[in-house]
C-alpha cells in the first residue's frame, strides 16, 4: 500500500512541483510581503505598514465603496436577469433555442478590449448609439464618462451585459433539472405558473442561484477590465476606481507591492466572508 | 365520485398515431386498470383523462360533461405519478396541503382534509419530514396522499408501484385496494404489470400499439381471452403457444396436428365457424393446464430443461425435443424437488382446457 502511495506520488510529482512555485509560493509569498515596508529598497519587515495604511487610506474606501456599490447593485440585477434568460430559454415555446443559447454565452468568448472598445463607442458622448437612441425618443443626451454616476452605470451594465447569459446557462442547467412531473403535480393541484415559478421553481434553483451568486460576488470583487478600460482607469477622478484597479495602480504603477499585497488579501477576505454570509442566509432548513 | 367516458379518442404526435381510437366506459366507483407492454399507449390515455395531453380527436367525458377543453386542474381528478413528483423542498404536510393553500381554501378545512388523508394512509408521524428523508413506500403515500386531500371524482395512477421493491408493491398493492373500498371513488390505474392489474382491477383494459384488445373482469380475461396477445399478456408464466395445422374437421370440431410434437394430433370441438383445412393455427395451453400423461386428450413427450421449485409449485421449462421446430414450454407441476435436466416428460393436454387461434391471432371459438 505504501509502495504503491509512493508510486502515485511520483506521478504528481511534476504537478505538484509547479503547483508549490507558481501557485502556493506566490499564495505565501504575498501574504508575507503584505508585513513588509516596499516603498523603498531594501524592503524591510514592517507589519503594520501596509495594513495600518489600509485602515486609514481615503484611496482605499473609495474603492472599496465603488466595488461593495457595484456588488449591491449589479450581482442581485444580474442573477435575476440570468433567471428570466434561464426561464425564457426553457420554454418549450422558444425556438431556436440552440442559436439563443449561444447568443447569451458569446459575450463570454468575446476578447475584453474589444468589447470595452465597442462600450466605449456604444456610450460615446456624441456619436454614440445610446445617446442616439434617448435623443430619438425626446431625452438629452448623458455625459456617460465625465460624471461618477453615468460611469458606474457603464461599468454595470457592461458587466452585466457580459456575465448574464453565462449564469442564464448555468441557471438553465438547473432548470432542466427539475422534473417535470413536479410541475405537472402543480398544474393538477390548480397552483397557477406565476405562483409554480415562485413556490417550485425558485425554491428548487436556489442551490444554483446561491452558486451564480457566490461566483459574481467573487468575480466583482476582483473588478478590473470595465473600470480600466472603459471608464480610462477608474475615471473620472477615481469615481469609478474598484479595489482590483487600486490593487494595480498600487503594484505595477507605484510598484508598492507590499501595499497591493495587503489589498489584495482583503479583496480575498471581503470575498469568503460575503459569500460565507451568502450561503448561511439561504442555507437548506434541517 | 364519476363515470369516466372515452369516445373515439385519438391521439397523434405530429404525424404517428399512438392511440387509435379508443372507447371505454368506466362506471362510477370501478376501478379500472390499463395494462399493456411499454409504448402502447396506456399512460397518453391516462394523461389525456388527466388533462396533462391533449387529445387529437374524440371525446372525454368525466361525470357525463365532456371534458375536452376544460384544464387539468378544473376536471375534478387527482393523479399519482410513477417518480411520486412530491415537492422536494417541502414537507409532508406541506406537499399534502400545498394545492389547496395556494387556491385560497380555507385553512381549518386544509387542515381538515390533511388530517383526514393522513389517517387514512397513517403517515400522520410523518408530516414533518421531507420526501428525501422518506422511503420509497413512504413518498408514494405521501403522494397518494396528496391525491386524496383533492377529494376527486377520478383517482388517476400512473404506475405507481414501479419504483418500490416487490416486498412493498405487494403492500402498497393491498393498501390501493383498500384505500379503494374506504373512498369508493372512481380509480383508473395503468400498469404494465399483469398481477397487478389482476389483482386489482374491477376491470381490466389491455392495450396493445395504441389498440384496445380486450376489456373485462380479470378472470374473463383470463378465461377467455380475444386474441393471442391479451392470452399471452394476461396470466404468469405466461400461455404456452403451440404451433398446429389444421388436418381435418368434423361436424363442430377441427383436428389439428402439433407440428412441432411429432404430429400429435388435438380434437378441439369449436362453436363459430370452422376453419380451413391446412390452414395454420396456434393452440394455447397454461402452464397448470398440463396433465399427467394418459390423463387428457393428447400427450406430449418433451424434454425438461430447468426446474424452478416455487415451494408451493414447480415450473418446468421443457422443450418439443425436434430438432428445427423445437418449441419452448412452461409446465406447472405439483411441487418437488426433482432437478429435471434433460428428463423426458410426458404431459397430456385437454380441448377443453386449451384455446385456439388462427394466424392472425385471432381466437376461433
Amino acid at each position: 500500500m505504501r509502495y504503491q502511495n509512493a508510486t502515485a506520488y511520483r506521478f504528481l510529482a511534476p504537478y505538484l512541483l509547479i503547483f508549490s512555485i507558481f501557485w502556493l509560493w506566490p499564495i505565501i509569498d504575498s501574504f508575507l510581503i503584505s508585513f513588509q515596508a516596499t516603498r523603498t529598497v531594501p524592503w524591510r519587515f514592517a507589519p503594520t505598514f501596509n495594513w495600518g495604511r489600509l485602515i486609514g487610506d481615503p484611496a482605499f474606501f473609495n474603492a472599496l465603496k465603488n466595488t461593495l456599490l457595484i456588488l449591491v447593485i449589479q450581482v442581485p440585477v444580474m442573477i435575476s436577469l440570468a433567471i428570466v434568460m434561464a426561464v425564457l430559454l426553457n420554454s418549450p415555446l422558444l425556438k431556436a433555442r440552440g442559436l439563443f443559447r449561444f447568443a447569451f454565452f458569446a459575450p463570454v468568448v468575446v476578447g475584453e478590449v474589444a468589447y470595452s472598445a465597442v462600450f466605449r463607442l456604444m456610450f460615446n458622448l456624441d456619436y454614440g448609439i445610446i445617446n442616439k437612441l434617448l435623443n430619438s425618443i425626446g431625452l438629452p443626451s448623458v455625459d456617460w464618462f465625465t460624471n461618477v454616476t453615468p460611469a458606474m452605470a457603464v461599468i454595470m451594465m457592461a458587466v452585466t451585459w457580459r456575465w448574464a447569459g453565462y449564469n442564464a446557462i448555468i441557471l438553465l442547467a438547473g432548470l432542466q433539472s427539475i422534473p417535470e412531473d413536479v410541475y405537472e403535480a402543480a398544474t393538477l393541484d390548480r397552483v397557477s405558473k406565476v405562483k409554480q415559478f415562485f413556490y417550485i421553481t425558485l425554491p428548487l434553483l436556489k442551490p444554483i442561484i446561491v452558486f451564480c451568486a457566490v461566483l459574481s460576488i467573487i468575480g466583482t470583487m476582483q473588478l478590473f477590465t470595465e473600470p480600466f478600460l472603459i471608464t480610462e482607469r477608474g475615471g473620472p477622478g477615481g469615481g469609478t476606481e474598484t479595489l482590483g484597479l487600486l490593487l494595480y495602480r498600487q503594484g505595477f504603477r507605484s510598484l508598492n507591492f507590499g501595499y497591493a499585497s495587503a489589498i489584495a488579501y482583503t479583496m480575498a477576505g471581503l470575498a469568503i466572508a460575503i459569500s460565507l454570509v451568502q450561503i448561511w442566509l439561504t442555507r437548506e432548513p434541517k | 365520485m364519476a363515470a369516466v367516458t372515452l369516445k373515439n379518442v385519438i391521439k397523434r404526435f405530429g404525424v404517428f398515431e399512438i392511440v387509435h381510437g379508443a372507447n371505454i366506459d368506466i362506471d362510477d366507483g370501478e376501478f379500472v386498470v390499463f395494462v399493456g407492454p411499454s409504448g402502447c399507449g396506456k399512460s397518453t390515455l391516462l394523461r389525456m383523462i388527466a388533462g396533462l395531453e391533449d387529445i387529437s380527436d374524440g371525446e372525454i367525458a368525466i361525470g357525463g360533461k365532456v371534458v375536452n377543453d376544460v384544464e387539468a386542474a378544473d376536471r375534478g381528478i387527482a393523479m399519482v405519478f410513477q417518480s411520486y413528483a412530491l415537492y422536494p423542498h417541502m414537507t409532508v404536510e406541506q406537499n399534502l396541503s400545498f394545492g389547496l393553500r395556494m387556491t385560497g381554501n380555507p385553512k381549518a378545512d386544509t387542515e381538515r382534509r390533511v388530517k383526514r388523508a393522513s389517517e387514512i394512509l397513517r403517515i400522520a408521524e410523518l408530516m414533518k419530514r421531507r420526501p428525501r428523508q422518506l422511503s420509497g413506500g413512504q413518498r408514494q403515500r405521501v403522494a397518494i396522499g396528496r391525491a386524496i386531500v383533492r377529494e376527486p371524482q377520478v383517482f388517476l395512477f400512473d404506475e405507481p408501484l414501479s419504483n418500490l421493491d416487490a416486498e412493498l408493491r405487494v403492500q402498497m398493492r393491498v393498501e390501493i385496494s383498500r384505500l379503494h373500498k374506504e373512498l369508493g371513488v372512481t380509480m383508473v390505474y395503468v400498469t404494465h404489470d399483469q398481477t397487478e392489474a389482476m389483482t386489482l382491477a374491477d376491470r381490466i383494459v389491455v392495450l396493445n400499439a395504441g389498440n384496445i384488445e380486450q376489456i373485462g373482469a380479470p378472470l374473463d380475461l383470463y378465461d377467455d381471452p380475444a386474441n393471442r396477445f391479451v392470452a399471452g399478456f394476461v396470466g404468469s408464466p405466461k400461455m404456452n403457444f403451440l404451433a398446429a395445422k389444421v388436418v381435418g374437421t368434423d361436424n363442430s370440431a377441427a383436428i389439428v396436428e402439433l407440428v412441432n410434437h411429432r404430429g400429435v394430433r388435438l380434437r378441439k370441438p369449436l362453436s363459430d365457424a370452422l376453419p380451413a383445412i391446412g390452414g395454420d393455427v396456434v393452440v394455447g395451453v397454461r402452464p397448470e393446464h398440463f396433465f399427467d400423461a394418459g390423463q387428457g386428450d393428447c400427450d406430449l413427450t418433451l424434454k425438461a430443461d430447468v426446474a424452478e421449485h416455487l415451494g408451493s409449485v414447480s415450473y418446468v421449462y421443457a422443450n418439443s425435443g425436434t430438432g428445427g421446430g423445437r418449441e419452448e414450454l412452461i409446465i406447472e407441476r405439483e411441487a418437488s424437488r426433482h432437478r429435471a435436466n434433460g428428463d423426458d416428460l410426458v404431459v397430456s393436454i385437454k380441448a377443453d382446457r386449451s384455446l385456439l387461434f388462427d394466424a392472425t391471432g385471432a381466437r376461433i371459438r
